[in-house]
């Protein structure tokens, strides 16, 4: 008994020692939140955190080519123009306060903002202006074709800048609201080694200094980048337009889809883009908001009669039956849950002149009797070599397989053979494949991409590839129409003009567009201004906490 | 003397009490061997009884274990358990064919090394050294890659990867073999190299190897597994046990896609691991119990 006493007693005193250190525990955290709580706006000096499968290859404006690139240079770099994300078509003011365009489209006229200034207090000047661009074209990236046709860039006064091009041009406004062509502190570049010179991509020795600075007049500055981990973002806090309200922005290397789903679930990230449409079902977290926004991204199969291997004659009546045998709907399932709508030429669904153009169709019995039409009535064997990627939640394997299934039932054999993506970049530009899968994002806000790079013109990729090197395909009526388009002033006359470029494009059926994914937004509850932008991908100047 | 070297090599019961198992027949032995045995009437039969074609679509997508699909449905509504099944034809098969031709090939060059010596020997054995001073998943790699994908590059970038064991193994053997009295007095007839190497070395040298490729089948299947896994081997739509975990790795939440082939391949690892212990204790005198 007396034994058991004193037990009981060193239990009591045990437990008063633990309550205590409890209590003070629980009083000194209680004191941190009143602290933030009562500062006001503390929320948003909490880093907001993007977990990201980064796909970086340079930090330097005139270099960068990537998605994240995309969202990183639009929070440093302020471009000439700005596009309204509510419906992601209609340009607003940014550093240039008023443009104009002349009526054939060979001129066009920008009115710079007095107030804007760099980070690091310069003004913003024409000047500054020009030698970014003349930088964009003369260093020679994959965004250097955005400056391609400009004959001069006039700077009358500090704050006008005149471009003259060679030949007319439409989509110049959507190349400059672009953000590879955000504007550069031209004085800071070049004392670090940046050259606008016609040889700046030999000369230009400024893209290491740029892994470690930015140079821009954009509402926040790179604090720091660690390759292959995370790039910081501190706010400018002297940014000359609305000042953002998030203090730190922070983008972290997460590679997979599942573990994005799980850091903004439990916290450790604010957002993710990268979730495919069956992951994102499972979320059932009510601090987790899911949003399905259309996207412009597309993912297609090429087929290219004068590829070097192709065995089987790729007239237009066989390749209409490959367009007849894929089973679209059944694909949108199994790849993407649902999350996704057919399209219907090389040009995605809300680009101008997609409107009326009639979606394909499956029809087995059609796809026979163009076979049989074609002049292979039992089918043939093909290769259909693609790169071993999953992008915007589709799995390329599982896609190949169902359209593997799909088009046996009418008697197409496909051979599947996944690559790695470096070994079929190597494969495509060289001897051509005869059938293959590939992606694409938009560059920038105008139609006109998709008709350079898909459509059936002299110096269109895919022209060469689907003819070949020394002989491309040519259709006429493509060349034809957007050299109108480009030269067109009014959005309805552009807008009927690539309805008939988009009709052209889905006759030649050289690109049959399978899929147009949905872009799952998953974001923590708390957020305001989660968007999703044609031209920039995310504007984190528009985001904040509750 | 004849007779006696005769029972070492076919571990023949050396008076043993007939009634008694055997020593080297252990429980884990016969485990290994039922599992063994059963994947090998799998492959064999498959065809004839499995629940549904392994190509196709069957149900719907992504649902978990169910009576009728015991191990669920793949992102393209196939039976995952029809899939695992039939995985053994090409798992069992590769293994087989990869421990065949590496061992032919891995002791034709080591008795080689071994009977002639000198220049040759060391020549032979820095290229086996060269080898296996890699690690054998970056080799097969690297082979397969420049090679292209496919089941015959994997196929031909294991045995790459496989024979120098074989040969180290079996030129340690026949060195040590030659020395023996029964070899000099061979020589001393006047028997030739190629009679030499057939008659009096190679069945004294063999026992190593037929335990390690018992051991080396787990090990091969994995392998096969690995490349597949990385895309570098079977090709869709075949089912193969590494592209079908590699197909289950990017839903993890659908843990079912890939939680039947790595049975699969677990209980195949372990079978052969069990089964490679049994040879060994049934050919090896030396560690056989007492």
């Amino acid at each position: 008994m007396n034994d058991g006493k004193v037990k009981t007693g060193r239990y009591v005193a045990a437990l008063v020692v633990a309550v205590a250190v409890v209590a003070a525990i629980t009083a000194a955290c209680g004191g941190d939140d009143d602290d933030s709580g009562g500062s006001g706006g503390g929320n948003n000096d909490r880093p907001l955190v993007i977990a990201r499968d980064m796909d970086i290859n340079s930090m330097d404006p005139s270099r960068a080519y990537c998605d994240t690139c995309q969202i990183y240079l639009t929070a440093t770099y302020d471009t000439l123009i700005g596009l309204d994300p509510k419906d992601n078509k209609t340009f607003v003011a940014r550093v240039a306060e008023k443009w104009e365009g002349n009526a054939d489209r060979t001129q066009y006229t920008f009115r710079l903002n007095k107030k804007a200034k760099f980070a690091d207090g310069t003004p913003l000047e024409a000047k500054d202006v020009k030698w970014s661009f003349e930088r964009l074209a003369n260093v020679k990236g994959s965004a250097a074709y955005f400056m391609d046709g400009i004959t001069s860039i006039e700077t009358p006064d500090a704050q006008t800048v005149i471009v003259k091009l060679a030949a007319s041009d439409s989509s110049f406004l959507a190349k400059v609201n672009a953000s590879y062509a955000g504007i550069i502190n031209s004085k800071v570049a070049t004392a670090n080694g940046a050259s606008n010179a016609k040889d700046a991509d030999t000369t230009d020795k400024a893209e290491p200094w740029f892994l470690k600075n930015s140079a821009g007049s954009g509402p926040y500055t790179l604090a720091s980048y660690t390759e292959g981990a995370e790039i910081r973002l501190a706010r400018n806090e002297s940014y000359w337009g609305d000042k953002p309200a998030l203090k730190e922005v922070i983008i972290k290397q997460v590679k997979d889809a599942v573990t994005q789903r799980q850091q903004v679930e439990t916290g450790d990230a604010d957002i993710a883009m990268q979730i495919d449409p069956d992951t994102a079902k499972k979320i059932k977290n009510k601090n987790v908001t899911i949003k399905e926004v259309p996207s412009f991204n597309f993912v297609y199969i090429a087929l290219s009669p004068g590829a070097k291997d192709n065995k089987v004659d790729l007239n237009p009546k066989i390749r209409e039956a490959v367009r007849a045998a894929v089973d679209y709907d059944g694909i949108i399932q199994v790849t993407l849950g649902g999350g996704g709508k057919k399209q219907a030429a090389p040009i995605p669904n809300g680009f101008l002149g997609t409107k009326n153009l009639a979606l394909p169709k499956r029809d087995t019995a059609k796809a026979k009797q163009l076979l049989k039409d074609g002049g292979q009535p039992n089918g043939f064997e093909i290769d259909a070599i693609y790169p071993n990627v999953n992008v915007y939640g589709v799995d390329f394997n599982t896609m190949m397989q169902k359209i593997q299934a799909d088009l046996g039932e009418v008697g197409i054999k496909l051979k599947l053979q996944p690559v790695e993506f470096t070994v079929w970049v190597e494969k495509i530009r060289g001897d051509g494949i005869p059938m293959t899968a590939v992606y694409f994002a938009p560059d920038h806000t105008d139609p006109i991409q998709y008709v350079q790079y898909f459509g059936m013109v002299p110096g269109a990729p895919w022209a060469s590839r689907a003819g070949s090197k020394d002989k491309p395909i040519v259709n006429q009526a493509e060349v034809d129409l957007s050299a109108k388009a480009l030269a067109a002033s009014s959005d309805e006359e552009r807008e009927k003009l690539y309805e008939s470029i988009g009709k052209e494009m889905i006759a030649d059926a050289i690109i049959l567009p399978i899929v147009n994914p949905n872009l799952v937004l998953a974001y923590r509850s708390d957020l305001e201004g989660m968007h999703y932008s044609a031209c920039c991908n995310l504007e984190v100047q528009r985001l904040k906490r509750k | 003397m004849t007779a006696g070297v005769r029972n070492l090599e076919t571990g023949l019961k050396l008076g043993r009490p007939t009634a008694r198992v055997p020593a080297w027949l252990t429980l884990p032995v016969g485990v290994g061997a039922a599992i063994i045995f059963a994947w090998v009437i799998v492959a064999l039969t498959v065809h004839w009884w499995a629940p549904f074609e392994p190509l196709q679509s069957v149900g719907t997508r992504l649902t978990g274990p169910s009576w009728q699909h015991l191990a669920g449905t793949d992102a393209l509504g196939r039976d995952v358990l029809t899939r695992t099944l039939y995985g053994t034809r090409s798992s069992l098969p590769i293994a087989g064919i990869v421990i065949a031709v590496a061992v032919v090939i891995g002791c034709a060059i080591g008795a080689i090394a071994g009977l002639f010596g000198g220049w040759v020997d060391s020549f032979l054995m820095r290229i086996s050294d060269i080898t296996l001073a890699f690690p054998p998943i970056l080799l097969a790699m690297t082979v397969t890659a420049s090679l292209g994908p496919g089941l015959r590059n994997a196929l031909f970038a294991m045995v790459v990867v496989w024979w120098p064991v074989y040969a180290r193994l079996l030129r340690a053997q026949v060195i040590s073999v030659k020395q023996q009295d029964h070899v000099t007095a061979a020589v001393s007839m006047g028997a030739g190299r190629g009679r030499l190497l057939v008659h009096h070395i190679l069945p004294l040298s063999m026992t190593p190897i037929l335990v390690n490729a018992t051991m080396d089948f787990g090990q091969v299947v994995l392998l096969a597994a690995s490349l597949s896994f990385i895309g570098l081997g079977a090709l869709p739509p075949s089912p193969e046990w590494g592209s079908m975990i590699s197909e289950g790795s990017v839903r993890f939440y659908e843990w079912w896609i890939a939680a039947a082939p790595g049975l699969a391949i677990l209980t195949v690892v372990l079978g052969f691991n069990f089964l490679g212990d049994g040879v060994r204790d049934f050919l090896d005198p030396r560690t056989r119990r007492r």
